[in-house]
């Protein structure tokens, strides 16, 4: 026996399996390529040269971890099906006299095969799609083209020995296996006799309990702090749920099913039902999986992809005008000297502020207790969902930006509140109680601070005098958290205008420099948020596309086994007396079902995160619910579309399978 | 009357590139009465297999007739053959052919599910064929969870519930131990006085001295055959023993 026979039997191995090995290459192939370009991109030279391109690049090697992760779990999943598969071979090769050793050496060198096959194979890929890459995310992040081909030393290296480790580890485990396994065994392979899953109600119970707590969560949860905080809970409780459903509510259904018997013993249900109650217990987790996959494909894809279309949209929440001037010294020397330094950019540029917004206000934050606010920090419970913004106007600031005089006594307030009315006829806060005089339907200042993550009310009290004596109230309240007044002066520019260079005018401009004076232009800013929200974006594509191949991949697999596994039975079936077709016809219900569960599921977690998921969006100051939801749908349509296009084809392996 | 009628059938099998031709059939033909039970004794490559096969609607023969009460059953369209099989034909199986996700129950139901049997049918129909072949107490378990005779019991009893003009049965022993194959033999026999034709093919000389007529086939072509008439079993099992014999050491016809 020459040196080389164990080579090429390997080699042989490899190829006779093709139909298992061809997919777990492939996905080996590709997630070296998709590591390293992660990788490659996060120390990109040109990258961490722009400005924002940091931010970007802690982001992308957080996603290298992601994908680096995920790699060995799909990897070590499709090796111990593959290996599964193949234990008759090795049974086979036992009995005709080759030892355990010897098995093991064939076994590495087709492991060093594939191992050489998918880090080159990838490399190259990834180093040659490494620059479009690059181009990709130059172009999402609004950045400058660069010209320049960079092969990333570093990250070849951490590839091969991220793979190196993760193909080493699915070696051990067959090893593993085999060292285990007796010839016998080996020769009988998967096909060990099953027995009936018992209903679980218990676990049926538990599941359903689990979803709807994650549901109500998600359903009920109005703020988005709450919703931050809360957001881990309810997809806990969910993926839980989601677990405990497959695997036993499923069954539990399809036994009801059974029971009835004016339903099961029908022709297109009786096989059916039947055939899937096995299909579930030995699917549930693997369909769980895929169904959690696709969730999270779902969700990341939907809300990155809408936080990029919606830039424009965040950025006029987070700036209501162009170009925003807070002052927290709000005396009357100090504001003339600002507005006459505003003026003389303006001038000098040649152009009109316009839909100006001036107004001074006292901002802090309370806890709503009935119509009492508590402020002291020892009081408050701590629920998030009860914290409110106070926003407190002069009533001779409202007049002049509403054009309309109003009347106010001392102790008298108008109310407009953003995020749920204000419901009761008076407002007690900082020992003072307040007569609620009117509540306002509508206010130009308002949206102001959407910024904040809580409601908001805007009150309109008498004067700058009372408002004095709120800031003075609170000083004494909340010492050096307390807050300051501040003088609010906002504005648009024409839209051909150079807003960054007139944000720089107007800094430069300040009356002494003044730290008093916090300046922001959203033009200025819209490179943060494209590189931000560029970035994420980005990432957000690129481990779609990663989950997508892994929820491929399960499926792809999960049908093949199962393809093995109902041969005999529908032979055995159309022995019995089923045509071709109704053979087919069964075969197309299970198959569909078991297919489209994880998908259908997917879709109504994804329905009931939608206000959840809303809620957390605002916290990127991203409000527009209706391109959320387009977002949200097309993500859908587009996942599904393509999940069909891998059952069609997954199905057409399945049915070759069984009929031949 | 002939129940099934077997004439001058031939089935050649070409191999997949061309080339060879293989004649498994020469040319057989044959009659089963209706009521009885006829055994067809052979080799392996004898040709029993694949005669089978025909009278399944299995497969289909490069020339000749097969009738099952005189309707053609090589004719019939491929569409209608499953109909055709679940209708008129009972199967039993060497590896009894049950499917594990179904109880025992519902394996006997399964070609009456098929049939689109009303459910109280199927229930009336139940009842008598599991007694009679004294399954009633497993009904609800499962393939896995029974013996051998008692798996080839509820194949027997899912061939009969469609009340089968024939009851075509391939090796049905071959899986049981000594004490399950007397009983199982008993019970063919029983059946077979009851009026209910059965075909059988095998090569255990046992099973065969059962039947009330025993067919040779010998390459491809029926060699010689057996009336039982009044002979016991033990007598029947001498005779074909003695033409086992015969036709290995490759004597002359007899008649």
């Amino acid at each position: 026996m020459g040196r080389f026979f164990y080579w090429k039997l390997a080699a042989d191995n490899i190829r006779k399996n093709s139909r298992v090995y061809v997919p777990y290459i492939l996905t080996s192939i590709s997630t070296v390529m998709m590591y390293y370009l992660i990788h490659s991109l996060s120390g990109n030279t040109g990258l961490s040269k722009m400005s924002g391109g940091t931010t970007v690049q802690s982001m992308l090697s957080f996603g290298s971890t992601i994908v680096g992760l995920f790699s060995a779990i799909f990897l070590l999943y499709t090796n111990s099906f593959l290996i599964k598969r193949r234990k008759k071979e090795f049974g086979l090769f036992n009995v005709l006299g080759m030892e355990k050793k010897h098995i093991a050496r064939i076994m590495m060198y087709e492991t060093i095969y594939i191992t050489i096959i998918s880090i080159f194979s990838g490399l190259l890929g990834g180093i040659l799609l490494s620059k479009a890459m690059f181009l990709l995310l130059l172009k999402l992040l609004r950045f400058e083209v660069q010209m320049g081909f960079e092969i990333s030393g570093p990250s070849i290296l951490s590839t091969l020995i991220l793979f190196g480790a993760i193909f080493f580890l699915t070696l051990l485990g067959n090893l593993r296996q085999i060292h285990l396994a007796k010839p016998i065994e080996l020769l009988k392979g998967g096909q060990v006799g099953e027995r009936e899953p018992k209903t679980k109600w218990l676990l049926t119970l538990f599941g359903l309990a689990s979803i709807g707590a994650g549901y109500y969560l998600a359903l009920t949860t109005e703020s988005p702090i709450a919703a931050l905080s809360l957001f881990f809970v309810a997809v806990i409780f969910v993926m839980m749920g989601t677990y405990s459903l497959f695997a036993s509510g499923s069954i539990t259904l399809l036994k009801l099913m059974r029971k009835n018997k004016g339903y099961y013993y029908r022709p297109n249900h009786f096989t059916t039902v039947a055939g899937l109650i096995y299909r579930m217990k030995r699917n549930a987790v693997g369909l769980a999986n895929i169904c959690i996959l696709s969730t999270m494909v779902l969700v990341t894809l939907s809300t990155t992809v809408s936080l990029y279309i919606g830039v424009e949209d965040v950025l006029r929440t987070r700036y209501p005008r162009e170009i925003t001037i807070s002052s927290y010294r709000i005396t009357d020397e100090y504001i003339a000297e600002l507005h006459r330094g505003v003026a003389e950019v303006l001038r000098n540029h040649g152009v009109a502020a316009d839909n100006t917004l001036e107004y001074r206000s006292l901002v802090f934050l309370g806890e709503e207790q009935a119509s009492e606010f508590l402020t002291d920090r020892a009081f408050i419970t701590g629920f998030a969902e009860r914290l409110q913004a106070l926003t407190f106007i002069p009533g001779e600031d409202y007049s002049r930006l509403q054009g309309e005089t109003i009347h106010l006594a001392d102790d008298e307030v108008l109310i407009y509140s953003e995020g749920g009315d204000y419901e009761y006829e008076t407002l007690t806060l900082l020992g003072q109680t307040f007569i609620v005089k009117g509540k306002l339907s509508e206010f130009v200042g308002a949206s102001l601070h959407t910024g904040y993550l809580t409601g908001n009310h805007y009150v309109i009290v008498k004067d700058m005098s009372v408002l004095g004596e709120l800031y003075e109230a609170q000083a004494v309240f909340h010492g050096e958290y307390g807050s300051e007044l501040t003088h609010y002066l906002g504005f648009d520019l024409p839209k051909d205008r150079d807003a960054v260079s007139i944000h720089q005018d107007i800094l430069l401009s300040l009356p002494g420099g003044d730290p008093s004076s916090h300046v922001e232009s959203a033009e200025a800013a819209k490179d943060e948020f494209y590189s931000l929200y560029g970035g994420l974006f980005f990432l957000g594509l690129f481990l779609g596309t990663l989950f997508i191949m892994g929820t491929v991949l399960i499926i792809y697999y999960k049908q093949i086994t199962e393809g093995y596994e109902d041969k005999e039975r529908f032979e055995i079936m159309q022995k019995v007396g089923m045509s071709r077709e109704e053979v087919k016809k069964s075969i197309r219900s299970q198959v569909l079902t078991v297919f489209f569960l994880p998908l259908v599921t997917a879709a109504i977690h994804i329905a009931a995160a939608f206000r959840f998921i809303t809620r957390l969006l605002t916290i990127f100051n991203l409000r527009n619910t209706a391109l959320f939801a387009w977002c949200t749908v097309g993500t859908f349509l587009v996942f599904a579309l393509f999940y069909a296009f891998v059952y069609a084809i997954t199905a057409r392996v399945y049915y070759r399978i069984v009929s031949r | 009357m002939h129940i099934l009628e077997v004439k001058n059938v031939k089935k050649v099998y070409t191999t997949r590139f061309g080339g060879n031709h293989v004649q498994a059939l020469s040319d057989v033909s044959f009659g089963v009465e209706k009521g009885e039970y006829v055994a067809i004794m052979g080799e392996s490559g004898s040709g029993k297999t694949t005669l089978l096969n025909i009278l399944a609607a299995l497969d289909k023969p490069t020339a000749g007739e097969v009738l099952l009460n005189g309707r053609s059953i090589v004719s019939i369209p491929q569409r209608e053959i499953a109909a055709f099989r679940r209708d008129n034909l009972g199967f039993v199986f060497q590896d009894f052919n049950l499917l594990d996700t179904f109880s025992i129950r519902d394996n006997i139901f399964l070609p009456l599910v098929l049939a689109n049997t009303d459910l109280q049918e199927m229930e009336r129909r139940l009842k008598p064929v599991a007694c009679r072949l004294g399954i009633e107490p497993i009904l609800s378990k499962y393939p896995y969870e029974v013996s051998g005779g008692e798996k080839q019991r509820t194949a027997i009893a899912r061939a009969l519930i469609i009340e089968p003009q024939l009851v075509l049965a391939d090796e049905p022993t071959g899986a049981l131990d000594s004490r399950s194959t007397d009983s199982l033999l008993r019970l063919f026999r029983e059946i077979n006085g009851e009026g209910q034709t059965i075909l059988m093919v095998t090569h255990s000389t046992k099973a065969a001295s059962f039947a009330r007529r025993v067919l040779f086939i010998k390459d491809g072509e029926i060699f010689h055959q057996l009336y039982k008439g009044s002979s016991s079993e033990e007598e029947m099992y001498q005779k074909i023993a003695d033409t086992l014999t015969m036709i290995a050491t490759g004597g002359g016809r007899r008649g």
